[in-house]
């Protein structure tokens, strides 16, 4: 079985298969989903050390989402990414137990230095 | 001295509107308010005085006409007396003719030495006789007693002798006579055994009857004196006496009793004339008694009272108008000024909700271009990737120039995306105290090295005496930041940038950012704080700095201002309460 370091749920689906080209690139292994329940579903099937989760999804509220990871995988480290995040969203997120919050579009050596941080704190 | 002129002028001529309120006019409740003021003072002024004026003129009005009323009522009152004092002289002596020839008859008052012991007790009785004679009915004087031997004269035409036999006794009119001495004939008639009739006459001297009349004198300009029918003069008069003898001011018509009347003199001075013919029971005569009196003597005392009156009712007419007037003033600029607040604070309204909108739109537009742009973002950056990372195209340099630049305009949008955002989100004010002077400290520390590479001097004077705030840190030191970034762009090389703050009141504090850079032109002053508003070159500015601090500013419950002259400088003046009111924040 394929081994991965990250899940991608994200509802522009472009968007969501150029970000895993370009972790891929820096040797990091993501699955792409495009919304919550096979985003909830993955999860429970088996464990993610990181979730890029956007908020925006077109069946279930990104909190809601990330409410059922921690729930199922609470080693789970789940970073918001989200367009349209405003400063409720961001206290609300975090306060369901994510792990950082950021805005698009992303600075990828932001995202490639936090991953790297959160596969220290686990290892 | 000069302010307290000024302050006087302003309560007398207050000044309304300003050169730089034009932008408020069309919120003002009045448009012209030196209109208002004017006919607020008018009304207030015709309420007030117009009902004194008139209550004084019908007050003069009143007095006046009592005292003409009770003028003429004296004057006919002393008319009356003075007519039964001369009827009374006139019956007296008739009455006495009349006796005589009754007890005597012709035969006794024709013997001389019988006439003139008659003459002689007449004397004493009443005095003022100057000779008594029988005429016999031809008209002959027949008997004489008095000092001129007149017997043998012939009367017969003498119109007093005429009337004397129509009337049975007459009174004559006053005349000189002979011996220029002015007298009157008073005669009865009686018949004799034989049924011809004789007559007994008697010369009066008028100095009696002047006597009599003068008694009823009152007053210095009142003036009493007899007139025969054709206002020939019968005694002296002392202020009316015109030519020939005759009075000058007009007869009055007939009455058979005392009357008073309104008139004027031959000078139009207004007189009062109380008059009355005189008859007696014995006989008729052509006397009319006149009592003149002077209006102006009788009205003095009136007229003085009237001159105080009118002083009193000329200063407290002064003193209510200046009353009216400074209330007036006073409460038209309260008006004013209340009304300008609101107009200030309409102003405010319709931009904080133009800001809104516009806010509303911009939110609207970047999170559409949001997405689109994380994908741009992306794409770019995985061509670079694929640059960078693959070692395949790393020789191409040019191609990864242009993926740059790709990700530089990607990376502007964003920042202005961003900014858009700012002004729809709702952030939560979360309030803690913040010392004013650490924060700008702290904001200055980001531009220390700017400063000294660019010798601009910074002056910060925050007094110890300002207490901390209870405000949001991040936004305080976003405004500052802003507004210190702002400085820095205006000011050239060398300029200055002062940084002070003072109390305003106990509960707010005032936050002055000054520089002596290029300024704002006047056109432009009022838009600084627009969205989209700039002067500087496109791509330099987004002309959203100011109004985010103008909406951060608001978030915190304060107040921004502006004031500058091109090429002088500018100070903007941002006004926090030192509390925040929690319960207006959620």
């Amino acid at each position: 079985m394929k081994h991965y370091d990250l899940l991608i749920v994200d509802d522009e689906q472009r968007y969501a298969d150029m970000l895993a080209k370009r972790l891929g690139l820096r040797h990091l292994n993501c699955k792409v989903c495009y919304d919550g329940r096979t985003a909830i579903e993955i999860i429970e099937g088996e464990p993610f050390p990181v979730v890029i989760l956007d908020l925006r999804l077109p069946d279930i509220y990104g909190t809601e989402v990330l409410t059922r990871i921690k729930q199922c995988r609470p080693e789970t480290a789940v970073i918001i990414l989200t367009g349209h995040g405003t400063e409720k969203d961001r206290e609300q997120c975090m306060a369901h137990g994510a792990h950082s919050f950021i805005n698009k579009p992303l600075d990828i050596d932001r995202l490639i230095a936090m991953v790297a941080l959160i596969k220290e704190g686990a290892s | 001295m000069m302010k307290s002129l000024k302050r006087l002028q302003e309560a007398i001529w207050p000044r309304f509107h300003r050169n730089d309120d034009e932008h408020l006019s069309p919120y003002y409740t009045f448009q012209d308010y030196r209109q208002t003021w004017g006919m607020t003072i008018f009304i207030l002024m015709a309420t007030a005085l117009v009902p004194l004026v008139i209550m004084t003129l019908i007050y003069y009005q009143l007095i006046e006409t009592s005292i003409n009323t009770e003028s003429l009522l004296r004057t006919e009152r002393l008319a009356s007396n003075a007519r039964r004092a001369v009827t009374f002289f006139l019956e007296e002596r008739l009455d006495a003719l009349t006796f005589t020839v009754n007890e005597m008859g012709y035969d006794r008052l024709t013997n001389p030495g019988r006439l003139s012991e008659v003459l002689r007790n007449l004397k004493l009785g009443f005095g003022g006789l100057t000779d008594l004679s029988v005429i016999a009915d031809t008209g002959t004087q027949v008997t004489y007693a008095g000092p001129f031997n007149l017997e043998g004269k012939d009367y017969s035409n003498q119109p007093w002798f005429l009337e004397c036999q129509q009337h049975n006794a007459c009174v004559s009119e006053t005349f000189s006579g002979y011996r220029d001495v002015p007298h009157m004939v008073v005669a009865v008639k009686s018949v004799r055994a034989d049924g011809r009739f004789f007559v007994l006459r008697a010369t009066l001297e008028t100095e009696r009857l002047i006597q009599a009349l003068s008694s009823y004198k009152t007053g210095e300009h009142a003036d009493i004196f007899l007139v025969n029918r054709e206002g020939l003069l019968q005694t002296p008069s002392q202020f009316y006496e015109g030519e020939s003898h005759h009075m000058n001011i007009p007869l009055p018509a007939y009455a058979d009793r005392t009357k008073a009347e309104m008139s004027v003199d031959k000078n139009g001075q207004p007189i009062l004339i109380g008059y009355a013919f005189i008859d007696t029971n014995i006989a008729p005569t052509s006397f009319i008694l006149m009592v003149v009196k002077q209006k102006a003597g009788m009205m003095k005392v009136w007229l003085d009272l009237r001159s105080h009156i009118n002083w009193f009712f000329g200063v407290s007419a002064v003193i209510i108008a200046m009353v009216i007037t400074l209330t007036s003033t006073v409460m038209v600029n309260k008006i004013f000024q209340a009304d300008r607040q609101k107009a200030e604070t309409m102003v405010a309204a319709e931009r904080n909700s133009q800001l809104a909108s516009i806010g509303q739109l911009a939110a609207g537009v970047a999170h559409e271009i949001n997405n689109p742009l994380a994908l741009i973002n992306e794409t770019a950056g995985y061509v670079k990737d694929l640059f960078t990372i693959k070692q395949q195209y790393k020789d191409d340099p040019d191609l990864v120039e242009h993926i740059d630049s790709i990700i530089d305009a990607v990376d502007r949008c964003g920042t202005i995306t961003r900014q858009l955002l700012g002004f729809s989100r709702h952030f939560d004010v979360q309030t803690q105290p913040i010392d004013l002077k650490d924060m700008v400290a702290d904001v200055i520390n980001f531009h220390k090295k700017e400063a000294e590479y660019r010798d601009i001097k910074i002056h910060v004077d925050i007094p110890e005496t300002i207490p901390l705030i209870e405000t949001d840190r991040g936004k305080l030191q976003q405004i500052i930041l802003n507004l210190v970034n702002n400085a820095f762009q205006a000011i050239a090389n060398g300029c200055f940038l002062d940084i002070r703050a003072e109390m305003d009141g106990p509960e707010q504090v005032c936050l002055f950012i000054q520089d002596n850079g290029c300024g704002i032109s006047e056109d432009h002053l009022n838009k600084v704080f627009e969205p989209f508003f700039t002067t500087k070159k496109e791509g330099q500015g987004t002309g959203l700095g100011l109004s985010i601090t103008y909406g951060l500013v608001q978030k915190l419950h304060g107040n921004i201002t502006v004031q500058s002259k091109t090429d002088q400088g500018t100070t903007f003046v941002v006004t926090l309460p030192v509390h925040i009111q929690k319960e207006i924040l959620s």
